[in-house]
């Protein structure tokens, strides 16, 4: 054994006052403050439990699906945990899995994680058929998912049968039925893929769901219910090391208080800014606000079922009455677009460019209501309180836009959505939107028409055609026939039997420190990876 | 003494009851808590199964029964947000919250009645005129503008405090700050007017006509008799510590009770909201107990009122 000497004493201390490679000092990269209104509203992050804006803008920080989805472009479907994928038959889907893709906890994705992923982690004991598991991973028992999650994967995956583990590199799924949308569906973000063993350790699904194990750039490190969220940067990402140390998202209800705490140097980032504050940002030459339309359409929607709407004629005037350029104008500072009807050019092949909406025309709008004799019947609009943003601004122009061609809309405010849609009478018109999680039809107007979904519940607008045509385009793969039912859907629901007006593209603002280089993405994911962002020394 | 506080006690019970009921007809009638906390975006089948894990899909007057049977037995039940139990989210909540209003109720007092007694031994002077100015101020403006206020010139003026969160005591000032100029208004305003009816009164003549010192005649007469009024206030203000900071909680993004109550409350999380109608009952109880017997020990009369009665 060596003796300490003198010698010793010196050496040790001489070599205290020299530089060291402390953990501080080797990593400079930063720590971000992000303000949002809300972090969570579950105050969970498993992506099914959380379906949600604020759930979207985070689930690709901590978590990856096998495809990914490009928002910085137009989201566009791209190699994920999976680098390529095929399609051995209509109905099922091989994936080739990213070699040395890790947890958070150091563990090394493997094939046996994705089918976990989409077993009982989506759908507990019932597994993806309902019929029942085989096997369940030691340590899961107990650890049924909420009814509400498992009610979202069925939704989410109606005609998944299984998940086979063909090799460790090697995953097949296989659907009921052929399905040509199960990319899309695969590269939601509950398709997230998570580690198993992981689950096996949590105490309850609950306690998982709230700090669930993925392999995004980030780690969740720390969460104090409606106060802040800490993502620390997961080293070991196959993508690259995330170029900032923490992501600190701390709640801040009020826009103001955003703002205020982006001013004082508090935040790098201030989220959820409504339009009418991007020129008080930008007076102050540091900052700037960036941000574009994402993939969520507003619309307003009619009930059939009211006595005065009934009638096609009223729902058609209204729709021609609508000038939405100048909502946008107005409201957006051009800052957002009109779609053609309900559907996105990321709809790819799907998408139809020569689809117009209702065109502004009061002259037909007014001649509408005369041979409907209409005689100024009330119709209420029941609103909520700026849900979206500018909500209340824009229910007010649409009002004095439909009383210029003679409509007597009323407006009738309400504090919840059960309030807007509760089958009671004098419900006649309400805001809606609809966010395309993935460039499909399936994504977007059959989330919110047509068989299952609310308007047929809430018995606001059910058309039997449409159902046909919708069941339709689901089952059919041929993309032609698929893009000629889709056509007649809009024709039906925006045009012979008209169940909503669209107004424009939602869109989401950021303000941000202009020495950071990051970009905003079409949708409400934030991404802070190694290809977007670069902090200014 | 022990049947006053039974009597208390019972009047406490049932007006929590009260408050109970109301708080859930009120809740549930107007919103459905499944719909809300699953979101627009939900689709419907997530919202019904929610609503049958929750008991939603049954009769109101079973989920009530059901419900109050619960807090009978000393459930306080679970948030329907987040799956814990209401208590627990409640409990976590409260020393943020105490640490806002515990600060903020001693400058309430260490200013307002200060200045109350100042302006009123120095009436229609310029200082009564700007205690009184200033106190007009402090009571008129809403605490969400004074709280804007302070953060426009201290935090982003002048740099030299946090404008909102909780990472250190510097986060507090503000809020505390807030809180504690609004109350001390209110505070200066009536100790001041309690003061002046005091020493308008016969005996501090007499007192003053013996030739009493004067301050021995403010110390010992006009004092303890202006106290009564200042105690019942102070004892309101006790009485709203757990959740007298809604508006600046929600200014500066204090994790305390007030915003628990404010998502509650939006969620329609009926647990987490009773459990703190519960709790800021109890404390409004406890505080009136307190002024009570304050007002006993204040004043010799009301101490021996009760013995005389029975007498």
């Amino acid at each position: 054994m060596q003796c300490l000497t003198r010698r010793h004493a010196l050496l040790a201390a001489a070599a205290a006052t020299l530089p060291r490679p402390s953990r501080a000092q080797a990593d400079q990269r930063p720590v971000l403050t992000i303000a949002v209104q809300k972090i969570s509203n579950s105050n969970a992050f498993e992506p099914p439990r959380e379906q949600s804006n604020v759930g979207f803008r985070l689930h690709g920080l901590y978590a990856e699906q096998l495809i990914g989805t490009d928002w910085l472009s137009n989201a566009e479907l791209v190699p994920g945990l999976a680098t390529a994928w095929r399609r051995p038959d209509a109905a099922t889907l091989e994936f080739t899995l990213r070699d040395g893709v890790r947890f958070h906890d150091g563990r090394e994705m493997t094939a046996e994680d994705v089918a976990f992923s989409f077993a009982e982690r989506l759908f507990g004991t019932q597994g993806a058929s309902g019929a029942g598991q085989t096997t369940l991973l030691a340590g899961s028992a107990g650890k049924e998912p909420p009814a509400e999650v498992i009610a979202v994967s069925r939704r989410t995956y109606p005609g998944l049968e299984r998940v086979e583990a063909v090799d460790r590199r090697t995953v097949r799924f296989v659907n009921r039925t052929p399905d040509v949308t199960l990319e899309g569906r695969v590269a939601q973000s509950i398709g997230a893929i998570l580690s198993r063993e992981a689950f096996a350790r949590a105490e309850s699904w609950l306690a998982w769901g709230r700090a669930p194990v993925g392999t995004g750039p980030y780690r969740i490190a720390e969460f104090r219910p409606d106060t802040q969220l800490v993502l620390e940067a997961h080293d070991g990402y196959w993508g690259g090391r995330p170029p900032a140390r923490t992501l600190r998202f701390v709640e801040v209800p009020e826009v103001s208080g955003r703002v205020n705490g982006l001013f004082s140097g508090e935040f790098d980032f201030a989220c959820d800014i409504p339009p009418d504050q991007i020129a008080v940002v930008e007076r102050n030459p540091r900052f700037e606000v960036l941000g574009s339309p994402i993939n969520n359409i507003r619309m307003l929607s009619f009930d059939k079922t009211n006595p005065v709407l009934a009638d096609t004629r009223i729902r058609r005037a209204m729709t021609h009455a609508i000038d939405r350029q100048v909502l946008v104008d107005t409201l957006w500072a051009g800052r957002t677009l009109i779609p053609r009807g309900m559907q996105l050019e990321s709809y790819g092949q799907m998408y139809l460019p020569d689809w117009e909406n209702p065109r502004f025309d009061p002259a037909e709008a007014r001649r509408l209501l005369r041979e409907a004799n209409y005689r100024g019947q009330p119709i209420t609009y029941r609103l909520l309180n700026n849900y979206y943003a500018n909500q209340v601004a824009s229910a007010q122009i649409a009002v004095e836009m439909w009383r210029a061609v003679g409509l007597n809309v009323q407006i009738e405010m309400k504090e919840n959505l059960s309030q807007v849609t509760a089958r009671t009478p004098g419900r006649g018109v309400r805001d809606w939107s609809t966010t395309s999680i993935f460039g499909d039809p399936v994504a977007g107007i059959l989330r919110n028409l047509g068989p299952r979904t609310d308007a047929e519940r809430n018995g606001e607008w059910i058309n039997e055609e449409f159902n046909r045509t919708a069941a339709a385009l689901e089952a059919e793969t041929d993309m032609a026939r698929r893009r000629g039912l889709f056509r007649r859907m809009l024709e039906i629901a925006e045009r012979e039997d008209p169940c909503y007006v669209i107004l424009h593209q939602a869109a989401a603002f950021t303000a941000k420190r202009r020495d950071i280089a990051w970009r905003a993405a079409k949708g409400w994911a934030m991404d802070f990876g190694p290809n977007n962002l670069r902090v200014s020394a | 003494m022990l049947r006053f506080l039974t009597v208390r006690l019972l009047r406490a019970a049932l007006t929590v009851a009260m408050v109970v009921t109301f708080a859930f007809v009120v809740l549930r009638m107007s919103g459905d808590p499944a719909q809300i906390i699953m979101g627009a975006d939900a689709p419907p089948e997530a919202v019904e199964a929610f609503r049958a894990a929750w008991g939603l899909d049954r009769p109101l007057w079973v989920q009530y029964f059901n419900y109050f049977g619960a807090i009978l037995s000393g459930d306080l039940g679970r948030s329907m947000r987040d799956g814990r139990d209401a208590i627990q989210l409640v409990a976590e909540r409260i020393p943020a919250t105490l640490a806002l209003t515990l600060p903020a109720l001693l400058m309430k007092v260490a200013l307002g009645i200060p200045a109350g007694i100042y302006a009123a031994l120095h009436r229609n002077s310029w200082v009564d005129r700007l205690v009184m100015i200033v106190a007009v101020a402090g009571f008129t403006v809403p605490s969400f503008v004074l709280g804007l206020l302070l953060v426009l010139v201290f935090a982003v003026q002048l740099g030299w405090l946090p404008s909102g969160g909780q990472e250190s005591w510097r986060h507090a000032i503000l809020p505390v700050v807030t809180l504690g100029l609004g109350g001390a208004a209110v505070l200066a305003r009536f100790t001041r007017s309690a003061m002046l009816e005091v020493l308008g009164q016969p005996y501090i003549r007499t007192a003053s006509a013996k030739g009493v010192p004067w301050h021995a005649v403010v110390t010992n007469h006009a004092l303890p008799n202006a106290a009564i009024p200042t105690v019942t206030i102070i004892g309101f203000m006790m009485g709203s510590l757990i959740a007298g900071a809604v508006v600046v909680e929600s200014v500066f993004s204090w994790p305390g009770v007030g915003r628990l109550l404010v998502v509650a409350v939006a969620n329609r999380d009926l647990a987490v909201v009773q459990c703190i109608l519960l709790l800021v009952a109890a404390t409004m109880v406890f505080a009136n107990l307190v002024v009570d017997l304050l007002y006993g020990l204040l004043d010799p009369r009301l101490r021996n009122a009760p013995k005389r009665a029975v007498a």
